[in-house]
């Protein structure tokens, strides 16, 4: 089964164990384990998309190898960069296969706030559009002869004459955003219906159990 | 909490993941990740400023897994910055700047002791060069971390709050009276 077919609570709930477990279990043999899982997690997603997703991982975990080693002994090294490597590996795979659209109708399924969905796939679909708007006031800037090297006080003027245009527009922005979600009924307390709410089996509820257990469980054995 | 104050949380962690293409143009050693948060505060009081940082940081996980075990660092830029909005200190640059210098000591002595246990001080490339200098100069780990995080943390909170004083005084009068607190911080109410 591949992570986009999961419930969303069910990709959170093995994205926040992994780690957990990670961090919980003695090193090196738990960091290894659960590692090995992880990375295994990034394939799934398919042979070519899995492949991408495992290389992302292998990347960004690499260079904290790198600097773990400058810094600490080589037991020190694996313990923690196991842990990293879990964590990194668990998050690039969550972030491959959670779709916030799904999360914010599993969340509306269920009865909960629509608020916090609300805030997390907003801000997911507002920051590549922030950052075109970025790039664009960069090259505008440039246009009009502004210079962002040279001195530390040029270039701090510089970012201000960057930023700023940014920021202002943004918050022009809110008022627009409020606008549109008064119209939708965005109240408070206001209950929706989800449209395709994500199917919810008993099998994945009974695994998201099992993960809490084993972490609360691996918790007492650990420090009883 | 008022539809426009719900808009601003999304829009303000944006801004905190945005503003690194400009922070890239300059070239300057800078994060400028609590900018949304600590201008969210300024703007709307601590609740928005906390629920922007912890979406920030939720958002910016999905991106930078090391993100998610400083979310406390942002709720406690949130709650400095309010203490920092109450007391006026956005006025001028003369009073923000000593601010976010006291902000970047704080946020430098929260942030270590998470980076030293999750991250063996390795969570960027700069910090984990600047540990490697502290031990160099004979500091203790623990120490030579602080070094590490102290040096990112300090000038990065300075410039943020420079950047939130000009914000908060480049905004129209009319548009910053929406916001409940805009006024206050910089001593216009």
């Amino acid at each position: 089964m591949t992570g986009r077919r999961l419930h969303p609570f069910t990709l959170l709930a093995i994205a926040g164990a992994l780690p957990a477990l990670a961090w919980i279990l003695p090193a090196p043999a738990g960091g290894m384990w659960t590692a090995a899982v992880a990375l295994l997690l990034t394939l799934t997603p398919g042979w070519r998309p899995g492949l991408v997703v495992f290389r992302t991982a292998l990347l960004t975990a690499a260079p904290f190898w790198v600097f773990l080693r400058l810094l600490h002994d080589v037991p020190t090294t694996i313990a923690i960069g196991l842990r990293i490597t879990t964590m990194v590996a668990s998050f690039v795979w969550l972030a491959a296969t959670l779709a916030p659209d799904r999360l914010v109708e599993a969340t509306v399924a269920r009865g909960w706030s629509v608020t916090a969905a609300y805030l997390f796939a907003a801000t997911i679909t507002a920051v590549p559009t922030l950052r075109d708007r970025a790039r664009r006031i960069v090259e505008a800037q440039r246009c009009r002869g502004l210079s962002p090297r040279g001195s530390l006080g040029n270039r701090l003027r510089a970012l201000r004459a960057l930023a700023l245009p940014l920021v202002l527009s943004a918050l022009h922005d809110v008022d627009e955003r409020a606008l549109a979600l008064e119209t939708r009924g965005m109240v408070s307390g206001a209950r929706r219906t989800p449209l395709a709410p994500p199917p919810d089996s008993a099998v994945e509820r009974a695994a998201r159990w099992a993960l809490l257990a084993a972490c609360v469980a691996a918790l007492i054995w650990r420090f009883k | 909490m008022s539809i426009r104050l719900l808009a601003l949380i999304p829009v303000a962690a944006a801004i905190s993941l945005a503003l690194s293409a400009a922070v890239d143009a300059v070239a300057l050693p800078l994060f400028l990740d609590t900018t949304g948060t600590i201008l969210a505060t300024t703007l709307a009081g601590p609740g928005v400023g906390i629920a922007t940082g912890v979406v920030t940081s939720a958002v910016n996980t999905l991106r930078n897994p090391t993100f998610w075990p400083f979310v406390v660092v942002q709720i406690i830029v949130a709650l400095y910055a309010w203490a920092a909005a109450r007391a006026g200190l956005f006025r001028s640059f003369r009073t923000a700047v000593p601010a976010g210098l006291g902000l970047g000591v704080i946020a430098s002595l929260t942030s270590t002791p998470i980076s030293y246990l999750v991250f063996g001080c390795t969570t960027t490339g700069g910090i984990a060069l600047t540990t490697a200098l502290g031990k160099a100069l004979g500091l203790p780990p623990l120490g030579a971390c602080f070094f590490g995080s102290f040096l990112s943390d300090f000038g990065d909170k300075a410039v943020t709050f420079a950047l939130v004083t000009s914000v908060l005084h480049a905004l129209p009068r009319r548009t910053a009276a929406r916001f409940p607190w805009a006024l206050r911080a910089i001593g216009a109410a």
